[in-house]
C-alpha cells in the first residue's frame, strides 16, 4: 500500500527526532531549573541537583538550595505537564470532532473554572476555606457535565451534525459560564480584587510546588498513555465517524472516553495554573505540520511540543521585563501567535 | 537634649503657634481639592462618608453628629470612636450606590479613595455630585503626588507622607469651622510620630531590611508586597529601615524567589477582617512563612522576627502614624539593635 510505504519511509527518515525530543525536553526543564527571578550560578544548580537527587552533600545556602528545588523545578515539571496536557487536549478534540478550531477550552471549562474561581476569592463561598484552586476544578467540572448533558439532550454524537451540535453545547456552556464570571465580578469586586483575578485567569505558575506536580504529571502521562493507545481509533475518525465504525472502532465508547478524559486532565491543568491559552489550540497544528497527520507520532509529538513550549514561555515570562512576572498566558501568544503564522505560510507552500 | 527631641521641642512650640492663632473659617470658603475647585457659603450641616478613612478623620474633628452616613469600611472602627459610630447608619459595607448617598441629602460627601468618585468612579463621578449640589471632598492622602489615570490602584509620583494626611484633616476642619480642634488632631499626630522616630533613632539601627506581605491571590502565590513610595514605604524611611521591594507601585506583586533572596531582617504581615483570599488571614501568613521550603530559611523567619500590623495602617489614613508606633515598638522588642 502507498499510503503505509510513505508512512513507512518517513518513520524510518525521522527516527532520530524522538531521542532529540527528549534531550529538548530535558534541556528545557534544566533552562528552567537554571533562570528565574533571581541570579543563582550554574554550579549551585548543578550541585543542588547533585544533592538532592544523588544525595550529595555540597554544602550550600539553604535559600539558593530551595529557589532551585522547591520552586524552580516543580514549576517546569508543572509547566512541562501542562503544556503537554493542553496540546494533547486540543488535539483530541480537534480530531474527535474534525474541527481545526476545537481547542481544550471549547466544552466550557476554562470558563466553569473562572466562574468556580470567583465565586470562592470574590464572592466569598467556602469563607476563604475553600482554595482558588478547588473553586476552579469544581466550577470546570460543574461547566463540562452542563454542557455534556445538554449536547446529549442535543443530539450530540459522533455523526457530523453530532460533532456540531457538542460544539454548539460548549459554546453556549461557555458563554453562560462567562456571563456568570462577570456578573460576579461587577457585582461584588473592587479594583484590587479584580486584579488578583485577572493575575489566575492568564494563567499563574507561581504559586507551583511538589504537590502539584505529583498531581500534574501523572494527568499528564495519562493523557498521554490514552492518546497513544487510541492513536488509530483517532486516525480513523479522521476519515468520519462511519468509516471509523466500518474499521472496526466502537466510535461512540471512544468518543465519550476520550472527551471525558481530556476534561479531566483540562481541568485539572486550569485548577493548578488557570486558564493559559493558545497551547491547546495551536500545538496540535504546528505538530502536525512538522509529523504529519498520523496519531502514532502526532501524539507524542503534540505532547513533546506543548511541554517544551510552556517550559519555554515561563522562561521567557520570569526574564522578559527584569524585576517582574508576566502572566504566562501573555506570553504564550505573544510569542506563539508570529510562530503559527510561520507554520501557515510555511504549510502552503507544501505540495 | 539630643537633636531630636531639640527638633521636637521646636515643632512642638511652632504648633503650638499655630494652634493658638486657628481663627474661624471666613465664607464663602473656596479649596483646591484634587484637581477640582470646591466652595462652601457656610459649614456643611451634614456628611456622608465613602471610605473609612474620611469617616475617622470627621470622628476624630469630633464631627460624628454631622455625618448621616458611612460605607467602604475595611475594618472595625477604632474603639474611641465607636459610640459616635453606633449611632450612625451605615449605608454600605462596600461601595454604596450614587441614589443611597444623594437619598441623605448631606451637605458634603467625604471620600477616601478618588476611584469611587474619579472619572470612573463605581459611586459616581464627582460632576454627577455637584450637578444635585452637593460638595465632594476626597482625602488629599490618596491625590497628592499620585497620578491615578495609571495603574488600576493610581501610581504615586512622589513618596507619600504623613503630611498629605495633616493636610486633610485641617481641610475638613476648615469647611466645618473647627480649626482648633483640627491643629489640635494634627499636633498629636506630629508628636506621636515623631516620639516613635525617636525610639527607633535611638536604636542606631544599621542595614537592617524589611518587607511587608499584604496579601496574595493565593496561598503559594506571587504575593502583594510594599512598593517604595506608599505608607509602608514611608514608615520604613522615616525608622531607618530599607524596603527590600523596589518596584514604585503602591502594591506590586513580587516573586517569593526575589524576597527570599533578598532575605529581609524582618517581615511584617498584615492582619485584616477582609476573607477573600486564604492569605488574608495573618495566621495563615505565619503559617505558610514557617512551613514553606525557602521562606522558613529566612532569616527573619527562623529568628521570629516578623511583625503582625493592622492593614488599615498601611494604606494612606490617619492610621499610618499608628503603623509606625506599631513599627518602632517592634524594632525595640525584637532587639535586633547592634
Amino acid at each position: 500500500m502507498t499510503i503505509a510505504a510513505a508512512g513507512q519511509h518517513s518513520m524510518a527518515r525521522l527516527w532520530w527526532r524522538w531521542p532529540a525530543g527528549v534531550v529538548v525536553l530535558a534541556a528545557t526543564v534544566f533552562a528552567g531549573t537554571c533562570i528565574g527571578e533571581t541570579a543563582i550560578p550554574l554550579s549551585v544548580v548543578v550541585q543542588t541537583l547533585a544533592n538532592k537527587v544523588v544525595g550529595a552533600t555540597y554544602p550550600l545556602d539553604p535559600i539558593d538550595m530551595g529557589i532551585v528545588w522547591n520552586y524552580r523545578l516543580p514549576r517546569a515539571l508543572v509547566a512541562a505537564s501542562c503544556g503537554a496536557g493542553l496540546a494533547l487536549s486540543g488535539l483530541v478534540l480537534q480530531s474527535l470532532l474534525r474541527n481545526a478550531l476545537a481547542d481544550p477550552y471549547l466544552l466550557g471549562i476554562s470558563a466553569g473554572a473562572s466562574t468556580g474561581a470567583v465565586t470562592v476569592t470574590i464572592a466569598g463561598i467556602g469563607g476563604g476555606a475553600v482554595s482558588m484552586s478547588l473553586g476552579a476544578f469544581a466550577g470546570a467540572l460543574t461547566a463540562f457535565l452542563l454542557v455534556a448533558l445538554l449536547a446529549k439532550a442535543a443530539g450530540g454524537g459522533v455523526s457530523a451534525r453530532g460533532t456540531g451540535q457538542i460544539i454548539l453545547a460548549g459554546i453556549a456552556g461557555s458563554q453562560l459560564f462567562n456571563a456568570l464570571t462577570s456578573f460576579i465580578i461587577t457585582k461584588s469586586a473592587n479594583a484590587e480584587q479584580a486584579r488578583g483575578i485577572m493575575f489566575w485567569l492568564l494563567g499563574n505558575l507561581s504559586g507551583v510546588r511538589w504537590p502539584d506536580v505529583t498531581l500534574a504529571v501523572p494527568v499528564a502521562a495519562i493523557g498521554l498513555v490514552a492518546g497513544v493507545w487510541y492513536a488509530r481509533a483517532l486516525d480513523a475518525f479522521a476519515f468520519g465517524a462511519e468509516s471509523a465504525a466500518s474499521l472496526g472502532v466502537p466510535v461512540r465508547t471512544v468518543q465519550t472516553v476520550l472527551i471525558g478524559l481530556t476534561a479531566l486532565v483540562t481541568a485539572v491543568m486550569v485548577s493548578i495554573v488557570g486558564s493559559i491559552g493558545f497551547v491547546g489550540l495551536v500545538i496540535p497544528h504546528a505538530a502536525r505540520f512538522v509529523v504529519g497527520v498520523r496519531h502514532g507520532r502526532l501524539v507524542p509529538a503534540t505532547a513533546l511540543t506543548g511541554a517544551a513550549f510552556l517550559m519555554a514561555a515561563d522562561v521567557l515570562s520570569r526574564t522578559m521585563i527584569p524585576g517582574q512576572v508576566l502572566p504566562i498566558g501573555v506570553i504564550t501568544a505573544l510569542v506563539g501567535a508570529p510562530a503559527f503564522a510561520l507554520i501557515l505560510l510555511r504549510g502552503r507552500r507544501r505540495p | 537634649m539630643t537633636f531630636p527631641r531639640l527638633a521636637l521641642a521646636a515643632a512642638s512650640l511652632a504648633l503650638l503657634t499655630a494652634h493658638a492663632a486657628a481663627e474661624p473659617t471666613k465664607y464663602p470658603l473656596t479649596l483646591e481639592n484634587c484637581g477640582e475647585t470646591i466652595t462652601f457659603d457656610k459649614a456643611p450641616a451634614t456628611t456622608v462618608t465613602v471610605g473609612q478613612a474620611a469617616t475617622e478623620a470627621l470622628y476624630a474633628l469630633g464631627l460624628g453628629d454631622k455625618v448621616t452616613g458611612t460605607s467602604v469600611w475595611f475594618t472595625d472602627v477604632l474603639p474611641e470612636h465607636k459610640s459616635i459610630n453606633d449611632k450612625v447608619e451605615r449605608l454600605a459595607d462596600n461601595d454604596p450606590s450614587f441614589e443611597s448617598v444623594v437619598a441623605r441629602k448631606p451637605g458634603l460627601v467625604a471620600v477616601q479613595f478618588i476611584w469611587h468618585v474619579g472619572p470612573e468612579g463605581i459611586v459616581a463621578t464627582r460632576e454627577q455630585f455637584h450637578e444635585v449640589g452637593i460638595p465632594t471632598y476626597v482625602m488629599p492622602a490618596d491625590c497628592v503626588a499620585k497620578d491615578n489615570s495609571v495603574g488600576s490602584d493610581g501610581t504615586r509620583i512622589a513618596t507619600f507622607s504623613t503630611e498629605t494626611i495633616h493636610q486633610g484633616v485641617r481641610e475638613l476642619a476648615e469647611i466645618f469651622d473647627v480649626q482648633e480642634k483640627g491643629e489640635e488632631v494634627v499636633a498629636d499626630l506630629v508628636k506621636r510620630e515623631a516620639d516613635a522616630v525617636e525610639r527607633a533613632k535611638a536604636l542606631d539601627l544599621k542595614d537592617v531590611s524589611a518587607v511587608f506581605w499584604f496579601s496574595s491571590a493565593d496561598m503559594n502565590i506571587d504575593p502583594y508586597v510594599a512598593g517604595q513610595k506608599g505608607g509602608p514605604a514611608y514608615m520604613l524611611n522615616k525608622l531607618g529601615v530599607r524596603n527590600i521591594v523596589e518596584s514604585d507601585e503602591e502594591w506590586p506583586v513580587v516573586g517569593w524567589e526575589t524576597i527570599a533572596k533578598a532575605n529581609p531582617t524582618i517581615i511584617i504581615i498584615a492582619r485584616m477582617d477582609r476573607r477573600r483570599f486564604p492569605a488574608d488571614d495573618y495566621e495563615k501568613k505565619l503559617e505558610f512563612l514557617k512551613t514553606d521550603p525557602v521562606a522558613s530559611q529566612m532569616e527573619a523567619v527562623k529568628n521570629n522576627r516578623i511583625v503582625v500590623m493592622d492593614a488599615h495602617a498601611m494604606d494612606a489614613t490617619m492610621r499610618t502614624v499608628s503603623g509606625i508606633e506599631v513599627l518602632a515598638d517592634a524594632l525595640v522588642d525584637l532587639g535586633i539593635a547592634k
